[in-house]
C-alpha cells in the first residue's frame, strides 16, 4: 500500500494537478481570515469550508489523472480493484495533510491571535472532518464512477451546495454553523471528534458506492 | 494447478448488445493461447475479464483473479499511457515496488528488462518522450517485474520491431515454460499460429476452436473451364488452337467445346466475342481427384448461360 500511495502522490506532483487546489485553499483562507482578530473559532470555520472544496478538487484530480487502459493495468499490479482504491483514498487524504497545516498556520499570520492547544486541535479535527467530506464527495464523482468529466463536476457542486447550506445536516453544515455560534474551542472538541467520526464513515460509505459503480462500468 | 477457467461467460454493458456470449475457456500453465479477432470483436474485453479486470455479466471466472494472493496477474493493454514525467525506469521501479519487490531488485528488474528488450533512448528516458512501439515495451516489461502466473497481452505485436519481436517471444515462451499461463490477442493467423500452443477465433461474440491442422498451404491449381460457343459464319473462325491457354477443342454439332486453362478463359472469351462467336456456356468442372477436406467446400460447377 505505501508503494501505491508513493506512486499515485509522485503522478500527483508530476502532473501539477494539485496547484489549482492549493491555491484556491490558500487564496480562500488568507481572504477571508485576513486582519480577522475575532475568535479563531471563525478562522477554523473558513479553514474548514476551504478545505471542503479544496479535497473534493483534489481527489476529482486524482482519480482523473489515469485512462481506463493504465487504471486496468494498476489493477493487476496491485492485486484488487479495492486496494487501488483505498490507495487512491489515502493519497487524496496525505495530500490534505499539508493543507491543514497551512489552514492551521495562515489565520495566525495573517490576522492576530493567541492560539491555545485547544484552538490547535479543533482546528485540525474541523478541516479533516472537511477534508473526509470533500474526499467522499470526489469520489463519487470521480471518472471511473462518472464518465463525462462534465456531468462529474454538475454532481460534485451540486452534492458540496446540498452539504454546506442544508440547515443542521452533519457534519459539514452543522460543524460550520457551530464554529460560527461557539467562541470557546474547548467547548466544541468533543462535538467536532463525533463529526470527524461521522464523515470518516461517511467517506468509508462512498468509496464502497464508487466501487460498485465503478466495477458495474469497467 | 488450474490457472485460469471461464465457463458460460457473457459480457453486456447495461442494455446494450451482447459483447461476449457463451465463452468456455480453460487455461492451463504452459499453455500460450491466441485469440483472434477482428477490430472491435471483443478481445480486449474478454481479455480484461480473464485478467479478473472486469466482471462478466453472466457466467464465471476462478483462477488468478487480482485479489487472491499468490496469483500474479501480468496486463498489457493495447494503448499505454502512464505519467508522462515519470523515466521508464523511474515507472518500472514504482511498479516493481506495488507488486511487492523490494526498491533493489525491482530496479534490478527493471534495468534487465528494459535491456533485453533494447528501450531506445535507455531507461532513463522518459516516458512522454517514447514512441508507441518503445512505450509498448515498457508496458510488457512492468507485467513481467515479477514472474506472473497469468500473462494476458492485448495486441502485443502491432507497434514492435522486429527485433523486439524475437524478445517477446522469447519472453512469452519463458513465462510459458515457468508455468504461468499467456492470453494474447492478435488480428494476424499468421503470427498467432507461430507463437501459440492453441489459438481460438473471436467472431459474433462467441469463441471457435480453429482447425490448427490447416495449414496455410498455396491453393492447388484451379482446374480448366468448358467453354461452350457456338458461331462464328463463315471464314472469320480465329485458329483456336493456337490460342493460349486452349487445351482442348471438339466439335458437337453447331457446337465448338473449348477447354481452358483458368488464367486464360477471359482472354477466349474476348477472342470469341470479338470473331462474332456466341458464348453458350461458361463450366467449371469439379476436380477429378479432390483432397477430402476441400470437396465440400468446393462450389458447384458455375454456369453462365444465356
Amino acid at each position: 500500500m505505501t508503494a501505491l500511495v508513493r506512486y499515485q502522490l509522485t503522478t500527483l506532483l508530476l502532473s501539477q494537478r494539485y496547484l489549482a487546489p492549493l491555491l484556491l485553499f490558500t487564496g480562500l483562507v488568507a481572504v477571508l481570515t485576513s486582519n480577522d482578530s475575532g475568535p479563531l473559532t471563525a478562522a477554523h470555520g473558513a479553514a474548514a469550508a476551504a478545505m471542503l472544496l479544496a479535497a473534493c478538487w483534489l481527489t476529482m484530480a486524482l482519480t482523473g489523472l489515469e485512462d481506463r487502459p493504465h487504471r486496468a493495468l494498476l489493477t493487476a499490479a496491485t492485486g484488487s480493484r479495492l486496494r487501488l482504491l483505498t490507495g487512491t483514498v489515502l493519497t487524496a487524504l496525505l495530500g490534505c495533510l499539508p493543507l491543514t497545516a497551512l489552514g492551521l498556520a495562515l489565520p495566525l499570520l495573517v490576522g492576530t491571535h493567541t492560539p491555545t492547544a485547544a484552538d490547535l486541535l479543533l482546528g485540525t479535527e474541523a478541516q479533516l472532518t472537511c477534508a473526509c467530506t470533500g474526499t467522499a464527495v470526489g469520489l463519487l464523482a470521480s471518472r471511473p464512477v462518472v464518465r463525462r468529466q462534465g456531468y462529474g463536476l454538475l454532481l460534485a457542486l451540486a452534492l458540496l451546495l446540498a452539504l454546506t447550506v442544508s440547515k443542521g445536516l452533519p457534519p459539514v453544515n452543522l460543524l460550520l454553523t457551530r464554529l460560527s455560534a461557539h467562541h470557546d474551542s474547548a467547548d466544541l472538541l468533543a462535538s467536532t471528534a463525533l463529526l470527524l467520526a461521522l464523515a470518516a464513515a461517511l467517506l468509508a460509505a462512498a468509496a464502497a458506492l464508487a466501487h460498485t459503480v465503478a466495477a458495474r462500468r469497467d | 494447478m488450474l490457472h485460469c477457467e471461464a465457463v458460460a461467460v457473457g459480457k453486456r454493458y447495461g442494455r446494450g448488445p451482447w459483447i461476449l456470449r457463451d465463452i468456455d475457456l480453460r487455461l492451463a500453465p504452459g499453455d500460450v493461447l491466441a485469440v483472434l479477432g477482428a477490430n472491435g470483436s471483443g478481445k480486449s474485453t474478454l481479455l480484461r475479464i480473464l485478467a479478473g479486470l472486469t466482471r462478466p455479466t453472466t457466467g464465471r471466472l476462478t483462477g488468478p483473479a487480482p485479489g487472491s494472493r499468490r496469483a500474479a496477474v501480468g496486463y498489457v493493454p493495447d494503448r499505454f499511457a502512464a505519467q508522462e514525467r515519470l523515466t521508464a525506469a523511474g515507472y518500472l521501479t514504482h511498479l516493481g515496488r506495488i507488486r511487492g519487490l523490494p526498491v533493489t531488485t525491482a530496479r534490478r528488474r527493471a534495468g534487465d528488462l528494459l535491456d533485453r528488450l533494447a528501450l531506445v533512448g535507455g531507461p532513463d528516458a522518459a516516458l512522454r518522450t517514447l514512441s508507441k512501439g518503445n512505450a509498448q515495451k515498457v508496458a510488457l516489461a512492468q507485467a513481467l517485474l515479477v514472474p506472473p502466473d497469468l500473462l494476458v497481452l492485448d495486441e502485443p505485436w502491432s507497434g514492435l520491431d522486429a527485433s523486439a519481436h524475437t524478445v517477446l517471444a522469447e519472453l512469452i515462451a519463458e513465462t510459458a515454460a515457468d508455468g504461468g499461463a499467456v492470453v494474447f490477442t492478435d488480428h494476424r493467423e499468421a503470427v498467432a499460429e507461430a507463437r501459440a500452443t492453441a489459438t481460438r477465433a473471436l467472431a459474433g461474440g462467441r469463441l471457435t476452436a480453429r482447425a490448427d491442422a490447416v495449414p496455410s498451404a498455396p491453393a492447388p491449381p484451379a482446374p480448366p473451364a468448358e467453354i461452350v460457343l457456338t458461331g462464328p459464319p463463315g471464314p472469320a473462325a480465329p485458329d483456336w488452337q493456337v490460342l493460349p491457354g486452349v487445351l482442348a477443342l471438339a466439335r458437337r454439332g453447331p457446337e465448338l467445346h473449348l477447354r481452358v486453362e483458368q488464367p486464360h478463359t477471359d482472354a477466349v472469351l474476348l477472342t470469341a466475342l470479338r470473331h462474332g462467336c456466341s458464348v453458350r456456356a461458361v463450366t467449371r468442372p469439379a476436380p477429378p481427384s479432390a483432397p477430402d477436406a476441400s470437396s465440400a467446400a468446393a462450389p458447384a460447377p458455375r454456369t453462365a448461360a444465356r
